[in-house]
């Protein structure tokens, strides 16, 4: 989150902007000081419905969407660090330095995607998927009212109706034991990877 | 759907008696919670007062049917279908029909009352085959609204991220 504040100063006055988005049902208790310690300027948010992931079909954190000057979607579902982190155990250098070839070129940078690229990398959802959201709505209006045993069945219906998502997973173990990144999510990540699926939406950052 | 008319026409029945009222209901759309006071007793259905319908989910009960801007759905008002009834001089318009129709997802806690409606795909046409950002509205950490629409003429990297 520092790096992404770098970035922004550098970038800001090219007419971009940063909107990140906390998918966090925990609210500010779970996600404020993470903002706060980066001290940062762009536009910040706390979404504790995951209203995000579920209008722009996300099923992970992080991802990151490129939108143009008219509300255009350039490129969607990419798992986007702003870095390596610990020797690239995870993360990547490779994002910031398109985002900047973007931001300076438009819809001239090699980057942009067509059309046709930005539609098939949008998730579809089944008619499961599509009930999964208003389930884990419902489990969440039932978390911050206090109603533990209720926010567990639904968020569980989430997890059933939506087995892709790992939003709904992780939101979910984070308040059991074991954790987000225990043994149930890393046996299911596991499980994604041995079959050859990725675990982070891939990163393609190829030349057009 | 067969079975529905006969649920209603018993809960109607027994509005007019007097020996049911009108029970209160949650309803939960986007960032919504919208608390009604009065909604039809139902086993399945969600049956809100017009009036109720916008708070909900911004249709607007006209003439020619629940529209949300350029879109209308045809309703007929002049008498009983599954989408409208009038009882006691009371209209009542059924909203889960109406997610049905749109196929608009929804799950409900029937004993706590409370409906959760998911994206309304009718909406999300120019997002799924045409490639353009949906819009939002959510409170920032600043206390003001975003919108994304506010920020036309400029680039933006839109994240999401999580602390779990």
């Amino acid at each position: 989150m520092p790096v992404w504040q770098s970035i922004y100063e550098e970038l800001k006055s090219d007419n971009f902007e940063i909107i990140s988005v906390a998918q966090d049902t925990g609210g500010e208790e779970a996600a404020g000081s993470y903002f706060d310690d980066a001290k940062v300027t762009y536009t910040a948010i706390i979404d504790v419905n995951h209203q995000i992931s579920s209008l722009y079909n996300l099923v992970n954190v992080p991802s990151g969407v490129w939108i143009d000057e008219e509300g255009s979607i350039m490129r969607i579902n990419e798992g986007t660090y702003a870095k390596e982190h610990f020797d690239g155990a995870w993360g990547t250098n490779d994002y910031v330095p398109i985002v900047r070839d973007w931001v300076a070129k438009g819809a001239d940078s090699e980057y942009v995607w067509d059309r046709k690229k930005v539609r098939e990398s949008i998730i579809q959802r089944t008619a499961d998927a599509e009930r999964a959201q208003p389930a884990f709505r419902l489990g969440g209006y039932y978390f911050t009212r206090d109603n533990d045993e209720k926010a567990e069945q639904y968020w569980t219906m989430a997890q059933e109706l939506d087995p892709t998502s790992w939003n709904y997973l992780r939101q979910d173990l984070e308040y059991e034991e074991g954790g987000n990144a225990g043994p149930e999510w890393r046996a299911r990540r596991e499980q994604v990877e041995s079959a050859g699926g990725s675990y982070y939406a891939p990163l393609e950052i190829e030349n057009n | 759907m067969k079975n529905l008319r006969s649920i209603v026409g018993v809960a109607a029945a027994m509005l007019i008696s007097g020996v049911l009222n009108a029970q209160s209901a949650t309803v939960l759309y986007n960032e919504r919670v919208v608390e009604l006071e009065q909604t039809l007793p139902d086993a399945t259905d969600l049956w809100v007062k017009p009036e109720d319908l916008t708070r909900v989910n911004d249709f607007v009960l006209k003439p020619e049917g629940a529209c949300l801007d350029e879109l209308c759905i045809p309703v007929l008002q002049d008498r009983d279908s599954d989408m409208f009834i009038t009882r006691g001089g009371q209209g009542w318009f059924n909203v889960t029909e109406l997610a049905d129709k749109l196929q608009q997802a929804y799950v409900t806690d029937y004993n706590d009352g409370i409906w959760s409606f998911g994206t309304m795909p009718v909406t999300r046409q120019s997002f799924l085959r045409g490639g353009k950002a949906p819009d939002f509205e959510l409170m920032g950490r600043d206390g003001e609204l975003v919108r994304l629409s506010d920020f036309r003429g400029k680039k933006v990297l839109l994240l999401t991220w999580a602390s779990w």
